[in-house]
């Protein structure tokens, strides 16, 4: 118990020092003129993807590691962390902004103190409930936690982010009706294949197939026989339409659009790593 | 009137169904028109999804990877990472905001070197699969190559080409090129269409998975096939 | 005032109308209660022999990014690919890459693992959430232990015994990725190059993964509920995939219908417009 409070105290100083030297370089950065600034982010940016690109390129042993693959998984725990904090900016940012509506009394913000109460207590039942999932400082599952969360998780906030989404489907269709307007050949061709698609992937597709009579199945002897009669019934299906379209049709075209922005992307991360990009720095 | 009991809020597992209920329907209000209704779910409704993640976020990232480390493995050197890592929120601050971008920067050089292993195992393999699609029929085939294959790789092909001749703006598309372009515009418009077609069934679902809530768990009505 | 035309007062229809007839369409729709068999296409019919040649022991792991947003589309495909992976005795494990995928996941699992015999720690687990995909993935590809360090209940990785033999995603023979977003790019990228690959998406990024079924960088792919319903044809079950087909099938007919009649509309409007 002693050397468990003493290893709690260690640490906690050893936090502190971090924090308070993390404090006290912040005046000295100050002092670096702009140039020097640039320089410092440069630097950081062009040490970090060095470190990941040689990790890919320089070859591996016998036992598929290199030099930096170990390194790598001991570093990889805290680039979790400050991608988590890197993701909290958003939280602060939120709570920032509404808070200031409050307490500010700008307009509507009856509704930012409705945001930041939900907020809080939703913060308070998530921590506790995680806490008492992993039993950490002894925490337990208590029917007041279990009763809060299932209100607040299950059928509050799923029920509101379900919903939110689910209004889309309105819009696309009175889109659809009001928008959706064939002026051209490519509107043409884009209306024709979305109906195809949209018809063709469900099981009425097979069912209209059915009825008018197309063969169901392909034999071995039809595929053998492409300009045989029944196969060409055969493809004549809207399932078989339809898959052909996704599979022969679109497949290219994502291919396409995947080798632009694979290049685009693969040279705007250079440009990023050696910071000729002069927007972000 | 059983029915009616069972309908009714009588019991918590009911009440939390009538609130999911009242939720679902003060969103759906925007649909008749703005209203305070709508407004007051929107925003708790940002406020629950914000206050939410911190739970994962401290818990099962914070605890996990920084904390616990530290505290019963002694890895001093992870104490630095949450007290730098936070100079990412100076990007509030006018005068110290550039500090950020020691961090920003961090990790976009991460990401950027993270590129090219993302270029190697995503797109080569893919220009490859487009390099060695079979044209004809291969003289020492091993696999059963079909008519109606050879006929696809070309149609691939074609299309694979013309789109990206139409995505190509390092030179103006004049002759053959502009022919060429205007026909990889036309394919892209098939490719549109099936991504139109598929986006709609997505929508279409997410709402039906809504109104298949309220008859199922709250009108307690046997829906759906099956 | 002139009168308007019944071709205009067609095309200015108060969109409320609009939303009702769609709401109507549906519950219509789901209140029918028609079952029509599909035609399971290929790459349906591949997830399910994929995952169907799996032996007792084998390990998987299941990627759940998605949240309540997406529910309708995903939670079908991760129930039927759960009850799927647990009739083949198949170790799994569970990952999230969003915070509120992270519950959902976990509850949905343990109510399927509950019907289904499953024990959490011994036949399957969950590793909790991480943020950062790319650095989860490169780092279970050399280390699960040290990269995740213990499942969502604080059981540390080693003492799992689910995790016996298995050191990494080396050991792994399948990920599934069921997701409403683009991480099957990170798990095509920096995944060990053996490890098989099954897509569940929602059907908006569907069309989009055509290009990695064609060069076999994914195996299998399941579309939305749609798919999902398919694949329980094969399994022989019913979920949610069956209830909500029928109200999918029929609203597309619908959108069909009002795409048409918006353009005739505005067909005969111009011809009015012209006389």
């Amino acid at each position: 118990m002693l050397f468990d409070t003493t290893q709690l105290v260690v640490a906690l100083l050893w936090i502190a020092g971090a924090f308070a030297l993390a404090i006290a370089l912040i005046p000295l950065l100050g002092t670096l003129p702009p140039r020097g600034r640039f320089a410092l982010i440069s630097f950081v940016t062009f040490i970090a993807g060095l470190f990941f690109a040689a990790e890919f390129f320089l070859p591996v042993g016998e036992d598929n590691k290199n030099i930096l693959t170990d390194p790598f998984q001991k570093m990889q725990g805290s680039l979790q962390v400050i991608t988590a904090l890197s993701l909290g900016l958003g939280t602060y940012g939120l709570v920032r902004l509404h808070l200031r509506n409050a307490v500010q009394r700008r307009p509507q913000w009856g509704y930012s103190l409705v945001l930041l109460v939900a907020f809080v207590v939703m913060a308070f039942f998530s921590i506790w409930n995680t806490m008492a999932e992993k039993g950490l400082f002894g925490i337990e599952r208590t029917q007041l936690l279990e009763n809060a969360f299932t209100l607040l998780f299950d059928y509050t906030l799923i029920q509101l982010d379900a919903t939110m989404f689910s209004l889309i489907a309105f819009y696309i269709f009175s889109a659809a009706y009001r928008a959706f307007r064939i002026r051209s050949i490519e509107a043409s061709i884009l209306m024709f294949t979305a109906m195809l698609v949209m018809i063709g992937i469900v099981p009425l597709g097979k069912l209209i197939s059915d009825s008018i009579g197309l063969p169901a199945v392909q034999t071995a002897e039809m595929r053998t026989n492409p300009f045989m009669l029944e196969n060409i019934l055969y493809n004549l299906r809207l399932p078989q339409i339809a898959g052909w379209i996704q599979e022969t049709l679109n497949a290219p075209v994502q291919r396409a659009i995947e080798f632009g922005v694979g290049i685009g992307a693969l040279a705007m991360a250079i440009r990023l790593w050696l910071s000729l990009e002069r927007g972000i720095n | 009137m059983d029915w009616l009991n069972e309908f009714l809020p009588t019991s918590t597992e009911r009440l939390n169904v009538w609130i999911g209920v009242i939720c679902t329907f003060a969103i759906y209000s925007i649909l008749y028109r703005e209203n305070p209704f709508y407004r007051f779910f929107e925003h708790m409704y940002i406020g629950l999804a914000a206050g939410y993640a911190l739970g994962p976020y401290l818990v099962d990232v914070l605890y996990r990877y920084w904390w616990e480390p530290i505290r019963t493995e002694g890895a001093w050197g992870l104490v630095f990472v949450v007290p730098f890592g936070m100079y990412l929120y100076f990007i509030y601050s006018e005068r110290y905001g550039w500090i950020s971008r020691i961090v920003i920067g961090a990790l976009i050089g991460a990401y950027s070197g993270l590129a090219f292993q993302m270029f190697s195992s995503r797109y080569l393999p893919q220009l490859h699969g487009a390099l060695t699609k079979p044209l004809w029929f291969p003289p020492n085939a091993t696999g059963e190559i079909f008519l109606s294959n050879i006929f696809n790789n070309w149609i691939f092909l074609i299309i694979l080409i013309s789109v990206m001749v139409y995505f190509t703006f390092s030179f103006e598309h004049r002759g053959a090129v502009k022919r060429t372009a205007i026909l990889g515009r036309w394919f892209l418009m098939i490719g549109l269409g099936a991504m139109f077609g598929n986006t709609v069934m997505a929508r279409m679902a997410l709402l039906i998975g809504r109104v298949y809530y309220l008859l199922d768990s709250w009108l307690m009505m046997r829906v759906g096939g099956g | 005032m002139e009168a308007r035309s019944i071709w205009e007062r067609m095309m200015r229809i108060d969109r409320r109308i609009l939303y009702v007839i769609l709401a109507v369409n549906i519950i219509a729709a789901l209140m029918a209660r028609v079952a029509i068999e599909p035609d399971v296409p290929p790459p349906v019919k591949r997830f399910y022999d994929t995952v169907e040649a799996l032996q007792p022991g084998d390990m998987v792991m299941v990627s759940s990014t998605w949240s309540a947003g997406t529910l309708a589309e995903n939670q079908p495909q991760f129930e039927a690919v759960l009850k799927h992976l647990m009739r083949k005795r198949v170790r799994f494990t569970i990952i999230s890459f969003a915070p509120p995928a992270r519950d959902i996941s976990h509850r949905l699992a343990r109510r399927i693992a509950e019907e289904n015999g499953y024990v959490e720690g011994k036949d399957w687990a969950h590793f909790g959430y991480t943020p950062d995909i790319i650095i989860a993935i490169k780092g279970m590809s050399e280390d699960i232990v040290q990269t995740i360090r213990q499942d969502v209940r604080r059981v540390p990785i080693a003492d799992l015994e689910v995790m016996r033999g298995v050191k990494s995603l080396k050991d792994y023979k399948l990920v599934v990725d069921v997701t409403p977003s683009d991480t099957l790019g990170n798990w095509i990228s920096y995944r060990p190059p053996d490890l098989k690959i099954l897509y569940c998406p929602t059907s908006v990024m569907a069309a989009e993964a055509y290009t990695f079924l064609d060069s076999g960088q994914i195996l299998g792919m399941i579309t939305g509920a749609k798919g999902a319903y398919e694949y329980e044809r094969l399994l022989g079950i019913v979920g949610l995939g069956t209830r909500f087909i029928n109200a999918i099938q029929f609203s597309h007919v619908l959108i069909i219908f009002f795409i048409l009649l918006g353009n005739f509309g505005m067909l005969m409007q111009r011809r009015a417009s012209a006389s």
